[in-house]
């Protein structure tokens, strides 16, 4: 999946793959590309301005860690991502719904004799 | 880029390639490329561990950062969020300050002048009238910019997603209001001066002429480098 067909939905998916715990942004990459099954595969570099604009937004917060002797950007989900999510969850849910019943072929018109 | 032994190698290439596609000085890019070091480390970490040998693990880590052009565009529109959103707010914490240094000035010259100054400046100083509606208007303006840069760039986003071009274009307006503002205001001290030798404070006078043009200078120099950043966005 290209990051086109991404496109808008990419903050959500950032956010979910957080919900479970605080990750660095390879992490989140990785994360990324397990969750999905190899579908999302993104340039990880574009992952990075996404989560900063995430932050910006005041639905994740980073603070830097030194686990393991390399210093590296930790991102955890704000009270505010978390309620983001759950809307774009229903959301997401409303509207694929709605998608896949209109992308089903359509049943033949079934008429009394 | 070739595949040196040393793992760094190809980092830095990549990343000196993407750092000269961001504005800015190097100080407000070092986080951003630190972070990213620190990624393309764990990328290539998990090259080798997946059995690639170290100079490969190191290019294949920087193939899957993709093109630094990709990614430099999107951290421009960060940089200019950030720069705008900074402009915005010293704009609105210099505006009232300076405003209230012409305010102790106007009163300063009203007391040593005597009572009612208010009602005969505008008959002494031409234009006085019209001149502080402008500097009213353009205050305004200044103010309409900062907090539309500031909305552009803050918590809102989460419910208004503002395109990245429009946070750099509000600072930048906001900051050319401000340039309006403290100009008017040094312009009408000047015809203060010219037709009223003696009765203005000039120690306040002084202050406020300094702080105005002090202001004027960095606002237009703000607005300029905002104008620069919008550009750079896509």
């Amino acid at each position: 999946m290209r990051a086109e067909t991404l496109k808008g939905h990419l903050d959500g998916i950032l956010l979910a793959v957080l919900e479970p715990g605080p990750r660095h942004g390879y992490a989140i990459m990785e994360a990324l590309r397990v969750r999905s099954g190899g579908q999302v595969d993104l340039p990880t570099g574009t992952v990075y301005p996404a989560l900063h604009r995430l932050e910006r937004a005041g639905l994740v917060e980073a603070s830097w860690s030194a686990a393991g002797g390399r210093r590296r950007r930790v991102y955890r989900l704000t009270p505010a991502g978390r309620r983001a999510l759950d809307t774009e969850r229903i959301t997401w849910r409303d509207f694929s719904a709605a998608v896949t019943t209109l992308l089903e072929p359509a049943p033949l018109a079934v008429t009394s004799p | 880029m070739s595949a040196s032994g040393q793992p760094g190698r190809p980092f830095d290439g990549y990343l000196a390639e993407l750092t000269a596609q961001l504005p800015g000085p190097a100080r407000a890019r070092a986080g951003i490329m630190a972070e990213l070091r620190s990624g393309l480390l764990d990328a290539a970490d998990a090259y080798r561990s997946a059995g690639l040998p170290p100079a490969e693990a190191a290019l294949a880590a920087v193939a899957e950062f993709g093109d630094p052009a990709q990614v430099a565009a999107g951290f421009r529109a960060e940089i200019a969020a950030g720069q705008a959103r900074r402009v915005a707010v010293s704009l609105l914490v210099t505006g009232p300050l300076v405003g209230l240094l012409w305010i102790v000035t106007a009163a300063a010259s009203h007391l040593s002048a005597g009572p009612a100054l208010g009602w005969h400046w505008a008959g002494p100083i031409p234009g006085l009238g019209v001149g502080i509606c402008l500097v009213a208007a353009a205050a305004g303006v200044t103010a309409w910019g900062a907090l539309a840069a500031i909305a552009a760039t803050g918590r809102l986003t989460r419910w208004l997603p503002a395109r990245p071009r429009r946070a750099p274009a509000a600072a930048a307006v906001a900051g050319y209001g401000a340039v309006c503002a403290d100009g008017l205001g040094l312009v009408l001290l000047a015809a203060g001066l010219a037709t009223l030798p003696g009765k203005l404070a000039l120690a306040p006078a002084a202050g406020a002429a300094v702080a105005s043009l002090a202001r004027l200078l960095l606002a237009g120099r703000a607005a300029r480098h905002c104008l620069r950043l919008r550009a750079s966005l896509a």
